[in-house]
């Protein structure tokens, strides 16, 4: 299931790429479809390059060979900055929040044209309140969850497309994970997203449509609904203990 | 919250520790001898802070250590003199600067159609290198029998003792005009030869958008105007230039040397620094090596000479000491009295240019867009990058800016230090030291630095003076405490933690 089949409506489109960091081969044949207005999410083990994918399409590890296609334009080889301006948003899995920069310059940095900010405060104040109160804390002093709400809220700073986004429940206490994903929720209704999540519960709630990376290669791809009931193929690939969730996620 | 509160007080220790510290200098060296040191101290810490200001910035934003930082602060000063006492030669060589940098600068123009070319792979790979051929023999026709070393003379002719009353005596005869076009001429070819071959054409993987040509347009055409207006006035210049009051042609000559670092700057980063990003520690190397150079170029153009650069009528005149600010500013008096202490007014400005230039880095880094993409990019260059901003271009304005504020440096210290090829190295080492003290990568680190060191190096000498001590012990005085301060901060006072 390695080759692809381009959908009608595909906002992103990721050809057989091949990447390498220094001299190790991470990704050796990765393709990945993201329909337009859905949830997409990269599934795999630790180490599989499901991170370096998002980073590949984003030219911050960029692809040796193969195409990545957003709004039918190639974009592979193109640096990272022209890439993000296209209307790509980036939600790293370190959240990568400026720590030396207030919460309000966080965002202010994300501003792509003047006034971006502005027009999306209230959705992006509607979405994570706390920040609000927080705007004037620098950011080394939010705590995790508050760090990963304001990597969040800074991909909807500009007008972003596509976000790309990295492990948002990653290290957040239950109830936070909860509001994360119904954030991610809302967001579907404007933008199209491309996630990794390791919380199969999450990414099965949250997604229409999967990939499962396997040792930097793409082996399987679908719809979510029918994976949830495939515990062969979970199994296989996201590893036993997963398969206890699956019945959860049903 | 925790964190926040044990800097405070980490900032409160300090700063009684370092009252403590000049209550204690007080009592010890008596009012006079303690004024007078005090503003010795802030004169260095000044200078200080403008090499280390550069210094932490760059390193702090692109890990660079830029070991021609000396260099580039004693071309400042070079530059700078150069204009003060006759920009002969500065005249002399900026049409062939700007004629060079307007064909580069048509990149962004050309380059979507350089692009869209097609060409054979073979053709893609062998143009650029006959381009690079062509460009270098179009600037060596360019500047085939013209005399660099002469026109660099005339200035040094003007700074003999013989000829200080009169420093238009010796301009050097200049070239023809209908020769002089073709110079000009032949390197906006190369520049242009140049910039065809730095797109790349053909290769199909790069990126360039079209649409702002307009925003694109501006700079050449502005370059070009001042291209034709240098080669126009390039003559009589050098003469309006030394007609024109004292104190102005010092300003002017304080914008010609940052002028010239923003452009040195910007060259030597992009040229020479961007392509080794990935080798960290050639760099090191290659700046160490560009330091040579610098310093054996200087050499060959003004000789390994000591120069005094005269003071500017404001601060020129011998005699009695003002005794106010207001006196100082009518009579140009070159000393004032501070409270029965006698020091020259031109160090009251040099401490001056240091406090100005610290407040404009603030203002810079905490009020405008540019300064939190410093920030920001200090933290994680990727990240920014990936908000859709050019980082490979703040670099090149960090870097210019660093190499500016050296140069400011430079030119502000050249009227009361010898000019010559070795005057950037005693502050290189000092700013490196400074940053060290004050934090990598922390501007407010390297002001309180540069004080601390400014202060021991002046109470060093004292001491060492009047206890008859080697004069060591005030250089060693800093290094000392760089030992102490990294011993209790192994980051530096403001480093952050990583």
């Amino acid at each position: 299931m390695s080759g692809y089949i381009e959908l009608p409506n595909t906002l992103l489109s990721v050809q057989g790429i091949d990447t390498y960091i220094g001299q190790f081969h991470i990704l050796e044949g990765v393709s990945v479809d993201v329909p337009a207005g859905a949830i997409t999410v990269l599934l795999g083990r630790n180490g599989a390059g499901k991170t370096t994918t998002l980073k590949s399409i984003l030219g911050l590890t960029p692809p040796r060979t193969g195409k990545v296609i957003f709004e039918g334009v190639e974009i592979q080889g193109k640096r990272a900055f022209n890439i993000a301006n296209m209307g790509i948003g980036y939600v790293p899995e370190n959240r990568a929040i400026f720590k030396a920069l207030s919460v309000l310059e966080n965002l202010k940095l994300a501003e792509r044209k003047k006034g971006d900010l502005e027009r999306h405060e209230s959705l992006i104040y509607g979405l994570f309140p706390d920040l609000k109160r927080l705007e004037k804390l620098p950011g080394d002093h939010l705590s995790g969850g508050q760090q990963q709400m304001l990597a969040v809220a800074r991909a909807l700073v500009p007008d972003n497309k596509l976000l790309l986004i990295d492990e948002p429940s990653e290290g957040l206490a239950p109830i936070l994970i909860q509001e994360m994903m119904e954030a991610i929720r809302k967001l579907k209704e404007t933008t199209t997203i491309l996630l990794v999540e390791q919380n199969f519960i999450m990414a099965s709630k949250l997604a229409e449509r999967f990939v499962i990376i396997d040792d930097g290669r793409s082996v399987h791809s679908g719809l979510m609904s029918d994976l949830v009931l495939n515990e062969e193929l979970v199994q296989q690939y996201l590893g036993a203990s997963i398969k206890t969730r699956v019945k959860e996620a049903k | 919250m925790k964190q926040l509160k044990r800097n405070k007080i980490g900032l409160y220790i300090g700063i009684a520790a370092a009252l403590i510290v000049l209550v204690a200098l007080y009592a010890v060296t008596g009012q006079e001898a303690f004024i007078r040191t005090t503003l010795s101290g802030l004169t260095l810490g000044s200078l200080f802070f403008l090499v280390a200001a550069g210094l932490t910035l760059i390193f702090g934003l692109m890990d660079v250590l830029n070991f021609a930082h000396g260099a580039m602060f004693m071309l400042g000063a070079y530059i700078g003199w150069q204009f003060y006492t006759n920009p002969t030669f500065i005249f002399g060589m900026l049409p062939a600067v700007l004629s060079l940098s307007f064909g580069l600068l048509l990149i962004p123009l050309i380059k979507p159609y350089l692009i869209a070319l097609n060409l054979s792979e073979k053709l893609q790979k062998n143009l650029p290198k006959l381009l690079y051929v062509l460009a270098a023999l179009a600037a060596l026709v360019a500047f085939w029998q013209f005399d660099i070393l002469g026109l660099a003379k005339t200035a040094m002719v003007a700074a003999t003792v013989t000829n200080v009353g009169n420093p238009l005596a010796e301009i050097s005869a200049q070239e023809p005009m209908a020769r002089f076009w073709i110079r000009p001429l032949m390197l906006v070819i190369s520049g242009l030869l140049l910039a065809v071959a730095v797109s790349k054409p053909g290769d199909k993987s790069q990126f360039a958008p079209r649409e702002k040509i307009g925003k694109n347009l501006i700079l050449p055409i502005v370059l070009l105007v001042s291209l034709i207006v240098s080669i126009l006035v390039r003559e009589q210049a050098p003469q309006i230039v030394l007609l024109m009051n004292g104190n102005l042609r010092f300003a002017l000559s304080i914008v010609a040397a940052v002028l010239f670092g923003i452009l040195f700057g910007a060259i030597i980063e992009i040229t020479m620094i961007r392509p080794l990003y990935i080798r960290p520690f050639f760099i090191v190397l290659m700046t160490l090596g560009l330091s040579f150079v610098i310093r054996e170029l200087v050499q060959l153009l003004w000789d390994p000479l000591a120069y005094q650069m005269s003071r500017p009528p404001l601060f020129a005149t011998v005699g009695k000491a003002a005794t106010s600010v207001g006196e100082w500013l009518r009579t140009g008096s070159s000393t004032i009295n501070i409270s029965g202490v006698i020091f020259p007014t031109y160090r009251l400005f040099v401490i001056l240019l240091g406090v100005v230039m610290f407040i404009f880095v603030t203002v810079l880094m905490t009020r405008t867009r540019m300064g939190m993409i410093i920030r920001a990019g200090v933290q994680d260059p990727q990240m920014v990058e990936a908000l859709g901003i050019n980082v490979k271009q703040v670099f090149t304005l960090v870097f210019a800016l660093g190499v500016a504020l050296a140069a400011l440096g430079g030119i502000g210290a050249a009227p009361f230090l010898p000019i010559n090829p070795l005057m950037g190295d005693t502050y290189q080492m000092q700013g490196f030291i400074t940053v060290v003290i004050g934090g990598m990568g922390s501007y407010v680190g390297a002001f309180v630095g540069a004080l601390i060191l400014g202060m021991a190096r002046a109470f060093g000498d004292y001491y060492a003076l009047k206890l008859s001590l080697s004069p060591a012990i005030a250089e060693a005085s800093t290094v000392i405490i760089m030992i102490i301060v990294l011993l209790i901060k192994p980051r530096g006072l403001f480093g952050k933690k990583e």
